[in-house]
C-alpha cells in the first residue's frame, strides 16, 4: 500500500476517534450533530431540530477541548518519541528517560506544595514552571554529559538523565509525603488528565505540537542519517553534537510542554514510533507526521476508555496507557526475540 | 593527492597514533596493517577528523581538517567498521543517505536527479541493485557490508577510506568488493586507504603498504618494496612459513 493511502487511513481513523471521543460520554452526541454545532459555531449554519439546549455548550465548552488536548498531547509525545529514539538509536529510548517528566513533576510539586500563585500567569502558572522545569532538566543533563564526554555520546546522555530522574523523583516524592495534604493532588497530577482544561491550553499546545512537527521535518534527513550510528553520520557530513544538543532542546520543549499541561502520560512516546515505523518504514519525513496521527489516535481513544470502563467514575489516562503499554512490551520482546 | 605529515591523536590521555606521514596519489590504493590495538582504526578516525589531532591531513591541496564537516564529507567518505541497523530503511533509503553532504538544507527537500543517478551507479557497482527495495534489518552481514560500501560510493569522495571493509564476507563477496574498490579508484582516480586484516586480500589490493606498531610508522612503501619479513616481526609469529603451508593445501 503507499504512502498517501496508509496516511490517508491514519486521517480517517483520527477523525474518526475524535468524532467518538466527543460524542461518546455521560450523554451521547451522535457525530452529525457534532458536525452541526461545530457548522454552527464556525459558519453559523441552523442547528438542528430536537437538538438539546445543552449540547452546544457540552461539545464546544467541555468535549471538544479535552479531546483535541487528548490528541495533541499524543501528537507530540509521539513525535518526541521518535525523535529520542532516532538520537539515541535505541528503538525502547523515551524522553522521559532524559528527565523530561521527573523535571516536570517537581516543578509542579513546588507549585502545589507551596501554594505558590502569580495573577498575571492565572492557570498557566503549574504548566509555565513544570514546563520551566523540565527544560532546565534537560539543559543540565546535556551540559554535564557534554562536560563528563566530550562526544557526548548515547550512553553518556542515557546515565545522566537516569540520574536526573532518580533526583528529581526523590525530591517530589519528598515535597509530596512531607505536606500530605497536596501529597494526593501531586500523585493525582502525576498520572495524567485531560479533564477541566480551558482552550487558551489546547491553543498554546496546539501552537508549540505544530512548530514541533515543522522543526523536526526540517531535520528529517539529518535524522535518517544520525539513525546509522554517530561515526556514520559524522563522516557522512552531519555536524553531531550541534543537531543532537538542537534536537534535545526540541524534544524537551515540546514533550515538557505536553507533560506540563496534563500530567505524566506514558508508553504513547513508546508505543505509537514502534507501530509507526512497522507500517510506514523509516524515513522520518513519513514517519513523522504519522506518529503525530497515530499517537493523537491513541491518546484520544484511551481518553475514550477512561472516561466510560468504569461507571460514574474516571480513570487516570497514565493508567490506560500503561495497562495497554506493558504487554505491548512484553509482545515487543518475545517477537524481538524469536527474531534472533 | 592525500597528504598527511606528522599526524598524532588520542583519546584524551598519551597519543595512540604518532608521527605518521605518507602520501596516496590519485588512483592508489593504501593499505595500512597492523596487529590489533597498534593504531589503525584511530588513524582512519583521524584522517576523517572524527578525532582532534596534530599535524597535515591535505586532499587535493586543501586542508581537510579546516573544512566545515559538510564540506570535508564531500571530499572524503569513511566507511566503519561498525554500523548500527536499528530501524528498518530500504537498502535504496540507505544508499540514499550517502548523498546527504551534496544536498542542500531545506524544508522536506527531495532528491535531484544526480543523487539518483549517483545511488543507481553505486548499487549496480556493489551488486546490490537487486536488493534495493529490501529492509536493511533483513539482510545478511555481507549484504549489508555491501550496502554500506554502496552508501560510500554514492557519497562521491576524492577519497574512501574504510575500516576492515571485508567483515562478514564471503571469499567470493571478498574478492568482489575488492575488484569492486578497485574499479572505481581506477575509473573515477581516486584514492583509496585500506585496513584490512586478510593479509593476502590486502596483498592482491595494495599499490602500497603502511605498517604500524605501537601507534609508529613501521614500514611504508610501495607493494613490490614492501619487506614481508617485516611481518614476522610485528606479528611475533612466521607468517610466510604459515603463509606456504597455506598454499600446500591448495596446490
Amino acid at each position: 500500500m503507499k504512502y498517501q493511502t496508509k496516511m490517508a487511513a491514519l486521517l480517517f481513523a483520527a477523525l474518526a476517534a475524535l468524532l467518538f471521543g466527543i460524542g461518546i460520554g455521560s450523554v451521547y452526541v451522535a457525530p452529525g450533530d457534532i458536525l452541526s454545532i461545530l457548522a454552527n459555531h464556525l459558519l453559523h449554519t441552523p442547528l438542528p431540530k430536537g437538538l438539546p439546549v445543552s449540547y452546544p455548550a457540552m461539545v464546544l465548552n467541555m468535549r471538544l477541548p479535552r479531546v483535541i488536548l487528548a490528541f495533541l498531547t499524543g501528537a507530540a509525545l509521539a513525535m518526541g518519541g521518535t525523535v529520542t529514539q532516532s538520537i539515541l538509536q535505541n528503538p525502547l529510548a523515551s524522553p522521559f528517560g532524559l528527565g523530561i517528566s521527573a523535571g516536570a513533576g517537581l516543578g509542579a510539586a513546588i507549585v502545589i506544595t507551596f501554594g505558590l500563585t502569580a495573577v498575571e500567569l492565572g492557570t498557566f502558572l503549574l504548566p509555565g514552571v513544570s514546563l520551566g522545569f523540565s527544560l532546565a532538566t534537560v539543559f543540565l543533563v546535556v551540559f554535564i554529559s557534554s562536560h563528563l564526554d566530550k562526544g557526548v555520546s548515547n550512553v553518556t546522555i542515557i546515565l545522566v538523565g537516569t540520574v536526573f530522574s532518580m533526583f528529581c523523583n526523590a525530591v517530589m516524592n519528598f515535597l509530596a509525603a512531607s505536606s500530605p495534604a497536596y501529597g494526593e493532588r501531586i500523585q493525582l497530577w502525576l498520572l495524567g488528565s485531560f479533564s477541566m482544561k480551558e482552550w487558551n491550553a489546547v491553543c498554546v499546545l496546539a501552537l508549540i505540537t505544530a512548530i514541533g512537527l515543522i522543526f523536526f521535518l526540517f531535520y528529517a534527513r539529518e535524522m535518517d542519517v544520525m539513525a546509522f550510528g554517530e561515526e556514520s553520520a559524522q563522516a557522512m557530513g552531519v555536524d553531531l553534537i550541534k543537531l543532537k544538543r538542537t534536537l534535545l532542546a526540541a524534544i524537551a520543549a515540546l514533550t515538557g510542554a505536553a507533560v506540563a499541561f496534563v500530567g505524566v502520560i506514558g508508553f504513547v512516546d513508546l508505543i505509537a514510533p514502534h507501530i509507526v515505523r512497522r507500517w510506514f518504514g523509516a524515513a522520518h519525513k513519513k514517519i513523522l507526521p504519522a506518529s503525530a496521527l497515530f499517537g493523537g489516535t491513541f491518546l484520544v481513544l484511551c481518553d475514550l476508555a477512561a472516561r466510560v470502563l468504569l461507571p460514574a467514575r474516571e480513570i487516570p489516562i497514565g493508567v490506560i496507557t500503561a495497562l495497554l503499554g506493558a504487554p505491548f512490551f512484553l509482545y515487543i520482546f518475545f517477537t524481538g526475540r524469536k527474531g534472533h | 593527492m592525500l597528504r598527511i605529515e606528522h599526524l598524532s591523536c588520542g583519546y584524551g590521555g598519551p597519543p595512540i597514533i604518532q608521527d605518521i606521514s605518507f602520501q596516496v596519489k590519485e588512483g592508489e590504493k593504501l593499505c595500512i596493517l597492523g596487529p590489533n590495538g597498534c593504531g589503525k582504526t584511530t588513524l582512519l578516525r583521524a584522517l576523517a577528523g572524527l578525532l582532534p589531532s596534530n599535524g597535515t591531513v591535505e586532499l587535493m591541496g586543501t586542508s581537510l581538517h579546516t573544512l566545515p564537516i559538510r564540506q570535508r564529507a564531500q571530499k572524503l567518505a569513511l566507511m566503519s567498521q561498525f554500523s548500527p541497523v536499528t530501524f528498518n530503511y530500504t537498502v535504496y533509503e540507505t544508499v540514499m543517505l550517502g548523498r546527504y553532504a551534496h544536498q542542500t538544507n531545506g524544508f522536506l527537500r527531495g532528491e535531484s536527479a544526480a543523487d539518483r543517478r549517483a545511488v543507481e551507479e553505486s548499487l549496480r557497482l556493489t551488486g546490490t541493485w537487486e536488493l534495493r527495495e529490501r529492509l536493511v534489518t533483513r539482510l545478511s552481514g555481507g549484504q549489508l557490508q555491501r550496502v554500506f560500501l554502496a552508501r560510500t560510493f554514492a557519497q562521491e569522495p576524492q577519497a574512501i577510506l574504510l575500516d576492515e571493509p571485508t567483515n562478514h564476507l564471503d571469499l567470493r563477496y571478498q574478492v568482489e568488493l575488492i575488484n569492486s574498490l578497485k574499479s572505481w579508484s581506477n575509473a573515477k582516480g581516486h584514492c583509496v586507504v585500506g585496513v584490512f586484516h586478510d593479509m593476502n586480500l590486502a596483498l592482491s589490493f595494495a599499490d602500497s603498504i603502511l605498517l604500524l606498531n605501537h601507534g609508529q610508522v613501521q614500514s611504508y612503501s610501495k607493494l613490490k618494496d614492501f619487506d614481508l619479513s617485516l611481518l614476522d616481526k610485528i606479528y611475533h609469529m612466521d607468517i610466510r612459513g604459515y603463509m606456504a603451508a597455506s598454499l600446500q593445501r591448495w596446490t
